[in-house]
């Protein structure tokens, strides 16, 4: 019996202290990534929270998402961050650097004029069918849906070229800022920005941890460029412009999810599926034959960036729209040495953000190599796309673990679990707990 | 948005008394530095605010909006004691009359406020329901028709169990309204005693909105909105799509400085009613 219980016992005890952080990390409205290195409401890592509270909150998960929707512009784009101006000097660049007040269409308040991966309508759906009768009565879908829906707008019709991707225009918009796929373009950017740069994320973790200075001097000239051309996407000579394998998967799976929510409110889902279609064959130009693994592309170039990244195989989201024969050949990428390494004695407890076989591969540095929650629940949720529950159950017990045992941080070595970045990380202890309920959920 | 449509549609207001300021104007120069659309006045008795005309009528001509007024005495329409209820309609009369002149929405009264609750000893008030709507219906009537006259209205405002015992609901609200029956009586919800009173204070909103002409806002605590618990996605949100567009004030206290609390109602209310 006591076995029988141990593994149990250990997922409980992590899930008890997921739902003590997701308490402590509420702002009131919405759930700050960590308190002290992200003090907004950050767009990705809202629905990934979202996610994770409509374990403890029906109703406070819709809560998280209608708020952040609330800061949507009148052009339908998604803020990458929803400021709170009490903390502005927390964290750069601030709403005083965005001045997001003097651009027409902004919302009334403030917020950054990038993106992030619209990973918002999957979240949407997922809160909504946790408690379908308090969404109802809340009328959640109603009103999220008409923002969503023009939030996939602005992106198909802002951010898609003809190639039919959607394309980034800053490292931050991946939300993998130096993911070794962005190293390339950003050789051509420079690393001076206007006004001097001030770094509050380093009083809240090591530099190591951290992008680089250059790194960061190169983020904040695209945004002063980004910000200087009235966020407008029409800048012809904006230097970063990349379709990424993340932005466009997570797109496909939201657009597969908006038809589910036209459904429930008696629309037509049938046009969303039909656009995830289009956007599953519009994927067709970012894979990689020889890695077996959608890559980025440098869309002023024209030029794959030919890495391998954890990104790339979030297609395993949308097994229904791939081509035949890319399922199988992502699971080979995934299940094998580059990533999951299912077969052999040294696997890692969770995916690595970049190629564990590549030469710069580094298990501690932010977006080129650490495992993130994140990637590793979405991956997970794409082996069970692919009926590979029992193999992705095998990861809940270890991955809560180590999350438990490292303080929920941000990112962890995919091997020794060691942890990286802030701790009591909201997206950390927010996707461990829904791991666990959907593990304890299932017979 | 712009200031313009600000001002026209859901205009977001605050309380006069929390902004610092020598007069109305100052006022209104501060209230729209904090990021909110316009005043709140308040109406104390003894004909104070009919007092304070000459100010007023400066401050309006100068662009100052100040659409509502809330009555600050310590006597009701409801009174048990004639002579105070007597009191109390000559007073918002007096104050519809102001708000006429300053092109405002209208004045607001509870039936009662800290006169009687049915859920503390003794329990059984010394009138008897009949006899508490029949002098409603009399007091709201003869108010509804000076307002009519003036081209303005008076507002009723809801309070919660153990502030009033009279008109708790939204749908009491709407029952006297009806019974009332003149287009100048309309309600003034506020959304801090709706979450006491409402099973479901959105939906109560929605129902009944053809006869809400006025909101305030204060959070489940009585303190500003985004203190508390309140559902503000929602409410503010169902008052838009309902086709509400009257004006939403702040009445509540504050959990802390005016100039740090208050600046941050604004967006929250606004990017709901957006």
């Amino acid at each position: 019996m006591s076995t029988a219980l141990a593994p149990a016992s250990a997922t409980s005890e992590a899930a008890r202290a997921a739902a003590g952080i997701l308490q402590d990390n509420w702002g009131g409205a919405y759930t700050v990534p960590a308190t002290g290195l992200y003090p907004h409401q950050w767009s990705w890592d809202s629905a990934f929270i979202a996610v994770g509270l409509r374990h403890l909150s029906a109703r406070r998960a819709q809560v998280e998402l209608d708020s952040l929707l609330s800061g949507q512009w009148s052009d339908g784009r998604l803020p990458q961050i929803v400021y709170d101006t009490r903390r502005d000097d927390d964290y750069a660049p601030s709403a005083t650097f965005w001045r997001s007040a003097d651009l027409p269409g902004s919302p009334a308040v403030p917020t950054t004029g990038l993106v992030q991966p619209p990973v918002h309508a999957w979240a949407a759906w997922l809160v909504h069918s946790q408690d379908p009768d308090e969404s109802a009565r809340r009328r959640f879908l109603e009103r999220a849906y008409p923002r969503l829906v023009a939030w996939h707008r602005y992106l198909e019709d802002r951010r898609a070229s003809d190639d039919g991707l959607v394309a980034v225009v800053h490292p931050w918009e991946s939300g993998t800022d130096n993911s070794p796929l962005w190293d390339e373009v950003l050789a051509g950017v420079p690393d001076e920005p206007r006004a001097a740069m001030h770094r509050p994320d380093l009083k809240h973790a090591s530099e190591g941890e951290r992008p680089s200075g250059k790194e960061y001097g190169k983020y904040f000239w695209l945004a002063e460029r980004y910000r200087d051309h009235a966020c407008d996407d029409a800048d012809p000579g904006h230097p970063f412009v990349v379709d990424d394998p993340t932005t466009n998967a997570l797109w496909a799976r939201s657009e597969l999810a908006l038809g589910d929510i036209a459904e429930v409110l008696g629309l037509d889902g049938a046009p969303h599926r039909s656009r995830a279609a289009r956007i599953a064959e519009a994927l067709e130009g970012l894979w990689d034959p020889d890695l077996e693994i959608y890559v980025a592309l440098d869309r002023r170039s024209g030029d794959q960036v030919r890495k391998a990244t954890v990104g790339g195989l979030l297609p395993l989201l949308a097994p229904g729209i791939l081509p035949p024969g890319r399922s199988d050949a992502l699971l080979r990428t995934a299940l094998g040495p580059r990533f999951l390494d299912v077969a052999s004695t040294s696997r890692p407890l969770m995916a690595p953000s970049y190629d564990a076989t590549a030469p710069d591969m580094d298990p501690e540095l932010y977006w080129r190599g650490p495992a993130w929650f994140n990637m590793m629940w979405l991956l997970l949720e794409g082996l069970r796309a692919h009926g590979l529950d029992d193999l992705a159950d095998r990861y809940v017990e270890p991955m809560a673990r180590v999350a438990s045992r490292e303080g929920f941080p941000e990112y962890v070595d995919p091997w020794t679990g060691a942890g990286h970045g802030t701790r009591a990380f909201s997206w950390t202890a927010a996707l461990v707990l829904d791991l666990v309920a959907g593990r304890e959920g299932r017979p | 948005m712009s200031a313009e449509q600000r001002t026209t549609t859901h205009p977001i207001l605050v309380q006069e008394q929390h902004v610092p300021g020598r007069d109305v104007e100052e006022k209104f120069g501060v209230a729209r530095s904090w990021g909110f659309d316009g005043l709140e006045l308040r109406g104390q008795g003894d004909y104070a605010l009919e007092a304070r005309l000459p100010e007023l009528r400066r401050a309006y001509a100068n662009g100052v909006l100040m659409p509502t007024v809330c009555v600050e005495m310590s006597h009701f329409v409801g009174a048990f004691d004639r002579d105070l209820a007597e009191d109390a309609v000559r007073q918002m009369t007096s104050q519809l009359t102001v708000m006429a002149e300053l092109g405002g929405v209208g004045a607001m009264t509870p039936a009662s406020y800290g006169m009687f609750s049915r859920r503390l000893p003794p329990f059984e008030p010394p009138r008897s329901p009949e006899d508490d709507t029949a002098q409603l219906v009399d007091a709201f009537g003869r108010l509804a028709e000076h307002a009519a006259s003036v081209g303005t209205r008076i507002l009723l405002e809801p309070l919660n169990r153990y502030e009033d015992h009279m008109v708790n609901t939204i749908a009491q609200g709407v029952a006297l309204c009806r019974e009332v029956g003149n287009d100048a009586f309309r309600l003034a919800p506020d959304t801090y005693h709706m979450n006491i009173e409402e099973a479901d204070p959105a939906r109560s909103l929605a129902d009944a909105v053809e006869y809400v002409a006025h909101v305030q806002a204060s959070d489940s605590n009585r303190l500003e909105p985004g203190a508390g618990h309140v559902d503000w996605a929602l409410e503010m949100s169902t008052l838009r799509s309902s086709g509400y567009v009257g004006p939403v004030a702040v009445e509540s206290r504050l959990s802390g400085p005016a100039e740090v609390v208050l600046p941050r109602v604004p967006s929250l209310l606004r990017r709901h009613l957006a």
